[in-house]
């Protein structure tokens, strides 16, 4: 009897633990072996190098040089505070902050903790020869991005950051992780797909301990394509160099193949600062003047006097004027009871004259002839009022009035008034440096339609672009009275850009004094194109409130030279 | 019931096939181990055919004999419980080993076979008590229960000293089954049990401070996961990974990759399950439990008290440390340090098992000493 209850109860705890290990085995087989894998398997990323970018000469504007970040994986720490002090005593950083940061960024255990970025390589090397007295202790050897030309590529380069959380939530289904770096501004953000490359990661299985035992998989991370660009680092050093304390923009291009060789926006910043995460960033984006702005593309400015090249091109498609037409300017120009200024009494002048002068009279009396509607479409013909295409983000429009607009933004309908200053390009048309540009280059080749870009070759492969006619095709004879016009503005000794009559150059060009609203000084102009030069190039020389075209006329002369003596021209 | 002859075939097939499968187990325990290396595979190996030996000669070693030599062996083992707390090794902060050569010989084993054999002799002297029996309670109980509770206290305080606190616990438990056999008044029976489970709260003062973490942990593995928790957890991640049909031998990555500590001694079993999943171990335990049952058969069948007694403290002995040891790995006991029979590393274990399969064996050869 006594042995039944003995053999009862040997029958019921193995019927026990046969349950207890169905349950566990086969009940919550799943959920354990995955608790198994992550026990033993950790994924290492592996950051892909990013592009670098070249200009057409093969210099390097951005660059990947090696960083070395100090992390500290919390569980395999053993004295907190040896390790602190002499971390805090090899970087010269208190000790206090460090553990600060330290605590702050811990998410787990095991993974590693990163106290302090961008370590100089002597300390780095200090830390690492110490490293195994210090269990815990990582000196991870990464890339960082680096822009050997500073300020002076910064605009068009652009630069890398981390993604922030927006551009992650974005992202993520792209394949991007927290881990990567995006292009925020520039080539760098345009082309960032090319770029990148893609992650890649180690898997790593790993012992009780966290030490790594083999290696599972690896995926190695494909580096990113390299670009070249169509600058020439020259001519934009020498750009940029001219602009230095001024506020403006330049940009010179092919006048073939629309390769932009320099692109200029001053004052500029430095891109490396965005990468170190440096202090001086949040400065940049308060200051009133705007250095992170490419104005060269983002800017919007009235075009002053260089609309006039459209107003001429336009009077003449329409047969409105001809080149012998002829307006006597006696310095203003009377609209019931308003005088329309002009700059000098310029006397009876004729096309080519009165663009070589920048004579208005001449212009509110062409304007007069035209209406606002053929003034419009004209300037859209010629890019104004959208944007170029070209490869950067953050491209603005412009502006082109239209009495229909006027109608609806100011409530009132479009006067004689409005027609005179359209025709100088004031009020409200708004250009890009770009967008002029690209329209003087559609001038000086005879109304081919010029995409302006910055990409030579992605990779191995390069990339060409096609011009193409305009889309309301224009007389070959316009175009040569319009160019006859832009010579004698710079040939001619009573032109508005004679200074810029170089030796050897035949430059063709209009000037522009363009009023700002309020108080301060007039945006000064040139843009122009030199047809028969070992390079054929359009430019445009910008300075905002730089007062007169003069000066903007003195750094194109001083751009030019230059690019003579490199033998660039 | 089965045939005598059957049963010990039954015994020898079930123990042949116990210990193979141990030492398949601690060979791939052993191979990437941080603690031990591969020898201690040769070793428990060596010690196996020791065993079977030992249990071929002891099977035809009269048992009657050790009725003889019980109170001497008891002597002797209190002797040396007393030495391995003088002379003892220290191995992980615990004394429970004497180096004899190249042997660690571990006294508490051979005590627990000792209180079987001086238990057995005491409960099948005493005369049965029947209603009429003329003695006072004060006698009764005096003869019945306090004799045999202080020779079971003596060794049991002794390897609680060492500290083992499972081998004590184990010791206890078998003093309780052979006492419930001996015949003793219910009432007797279940006051002494409520007497004990009511000192349970004053005995934790005695605990060392790992052995309460141990015991807490049990209730939650979770408060203190790198420390006393660790063990729980990592072994529960590794029989449960196994899933139904393991992943494979020397595969388990708990085993191989260090997650499992103690794991070719009192954790062998979470590397069965983890390497052979649950077909590996339900075929285990359905092994144990032939061989439980062939005993049990044993026991029930043999006319001498002596003998019964005996063995039922073996079949008490083994099932317990089965079905703890197991319990242990599965986390639905408190971890106690009870070697797995047959199947976990240990040298005098296997031995005393050997011993205690081996005089089973005699034992079924002898239907009647009469």
């Amino acid at each position: 009897m006594r042995l039944k209850i003995i053999s009862l109860i040997i029958f019921f705890l193995f019927g026990l633990i046969t349950y207890a290990l169905v349950y566990t085995q086969a009940l919550q087989g799943y959920y354990f072996y995955n608790l198994s894998k992550n026990n033993r398997i950790r994924v290492v990323h592996k950051e892909a190098r990013r592009g670098r970018v070249f200009d057409r000469n093969g210099i390097v504007l951005a660059d990947n040089r090696i960083s070395f970040d100090v992390m500290v994986v919390p569980q395999e720490v053993k004295n907190r505070n040896d390790l602190f002090l002499f971390l805090g005593e090899v970087l010269g950083i208190d000790k206090q902050k460090l553990w600060k940061t330290f605590q702050q960024k811990t998410i787990n255990s095991f993974a590693p903790v990163m106290v302090a970025e961008n370590v100089p390589k002597e300390k780095a090397v200090v830390l690492e020869e110490n490293k195994f007295l210090f269990p815990g202790l990582v000196i991870e050897v990464g890339f960082q991005r680096d822009y050997p030309f500073k300020e002076i590529t910064a605009h068009v380069i652009g630069y890398v950051g981390k993604l922030s959380r927006s551009e992650l939530n974005e992202l993520k289904d792209y394949g991007y992780t927290v881990h990567n770096l995006i292009g925020k501004s520039g080539i760098e953000e345009f082309y960032n797909s090319y770029l990148k490359g893609e992650t890649g990661g180690l898997q790593i299985e790993v012992n009780h301990r966290g030490e790594q035992v083999r290696v599972l998989g690896v995926k190695e991370p494909v580096k990113g394509q390299d670009i070249a660009l169509t600058i020439d680092s020259r001519i934009q050093k020498a750009a940029m160099d001219l602009l230095v304390g001024r506020k403006g923009a330049m940009v010179v291009m092919d006048l073939d193949k629309g390769e932009i060789l320099a692109m200029a926006s001053s004052p500029s910043f430095d891109p490396n600062f965005f990468v170190e995460g440096n202090r001086v960033v949040s400065q940049y984006c308060a200051d009133p003047q705007a250095p992170l702005l490419n104005r060269a593309i983002g800017g919007q400015y009235p075009p002053g006097s260089v609309f006039k090249v459209i107003m001429a091109l336009c009077a003449l498609e329409n047969k409105r004027i001809q080149a012998q037409t002829t307006f006597t300017c006696p310095g203003y120009y009377q609209l019931g009871r308003r005088q329309f200024r002009c700059t000098h009494v310029h006397g009876a002048q004729n096309l080519t004259e009165a663009i070589a002068h920048s004579c208005n009279v001449y212009f509110y009396n062409t304007g007069l002839l035209l209406d606002v509607n053929l003034m419009n479409k004209f300037s859209r013909i010629y890019g104004l009022g959208t944007v170029t295409g070209i490869d950067l983000p953050y491209e603005a429009r412009g502006s082109v009035p239209d009495a229909h607009q006027l109608r609806v933004k100011q409530g009132r309908s479009w006067s004689k008034g409005d027609t005179l200053n359209f025709s100088i390009g004031q009020g409200d048309v708004q250009v890009t440096p770009i967008q002029l540009v690209k329209m003087m280059a559609s001038v000086a080749r005879g109304g081919q339609d010029i995409h302006p870009h910055l990409i030579k070759s992605i990779g191995a492969s390069e990339i060409t672009d096609d011009t193409l006619p305009l889309e309301k095709p224009v007389r070959n004879q316009t175009y040569e009275i319009v160019r006859a016009g832009l010579r004698a503005a710079v040939g001619d000794y009573s032109g508005t850009a004679h200074v810029l009559d170089i030796n050897g150059l035949s430059v063709f060009g209009k000037t522009g004094t363009a009023q700002s609203s309020g108080d301060q000084h007039t945006h000064a102009w040139f843009v122009g194109f030199i047809p028969n030069a070992k390079t054929k190039i359009a430019f445009c020389v910008f300075l905002e409130h730089g007062g007169s075209s003069y000066y903007a006329c003195q750094l194109a002369r001083d751009l030019l030279t230059y690019m003579q003596t490199e033998n660039i021209l | 019931m089965m045939e005598y002859r059957n049963l010990g075939r039954m015994i020898w097939m079930a123990v042949i096939a116990i210990t193979v499968v141990g030492l398949v187990t601690i060979y791939s325990a052993s191979a990437h181990n941080v603690r031990v290396t591969q020898s201690v595979f040769f070793q428990q190996l060596i010690c196996v055919l020791a065993g079977f030996a030992i249990m071929f000669l002891l099977s035809y070693f009269d048992y009657r004999k050790f009725y003889d030599m019980a109170y001497v062996l008891y002597g002797g083992s209190i002797f040396l419980l007393i030495a391995v707390l003088v002379l003892g090794r220290d191995i992980l902060g615990a004394k429970r080993w004497i180096e004899i050569g190249f042997f660690n010989f571990q006294p508490s084993e051979v005590a627990k076979l000792a209180v079987i054999l001086v238990l057995g002799r005491y409960f099948c002297g005493q005369r049965p008590t029947h209603d009429f029996d003329i003695r006072g309670r004060k006698e009764i109980l005096w003869r019945d229960l306090f004799v045999p509770l202080l020779l079971t206290i003596i060794p049991a305080l002794l390897v609680f000293k060492q500290p083992d606190l499972g081998t004590a616990i184990l010791i206890f438990g078998i003093f309780i089954v052979m006492l419930f056999i001996s015949e003793i008044e219910y009432r007797y029976f279940f006051s002494f049990l409520s007497v004990c489970f009511g000192l349970v709260p004053f005995l934790w003062h005695f605990l060392k401070p790992y052995q309460k973490d141990r015991l807490l942990v049990f209730l939650n593995p979770n408060i203190d996961p790198l420390g006393a928790g660790y063990t729980i957890i990592q072994s529960k991640i590794a029989v449960g990974s196994g899933r139904l049909f393991g992943k494979g031998w020397q595969a388990g990555t708990q085993n191989q990759l260090n997650f499992l500590p103690e794991r070719h001694t009192d954790f062998i079993f979470s590397v069965i399950a983890e390497e052979w999943g649950l077909v590996g171990t339900l075929f285990v335990i359905f092994c144990f439990f032939v061989l439980i049952m062939c005993c049990f058969n044993i026991a029930q069948q043999t006319k001498d008290k002596f003998g019964m007694m005996v063995a039922m403290g073996m079949v008490t002995i083994l099932s317990l440390q089965v079905v703890i040891n197991i319990g242990m790995v599965l986390g639905i006991f408190p971890i106690v340090g009870i070697p797995l029979p047959l199947v976990s590393y240990g040298r005098t274990s296997l031995l005393m098992f050997a011993f205690i399969f081996g005089f089973l064996l005699n034992l079924s050869k002898r239907r009647s000493v009469f």
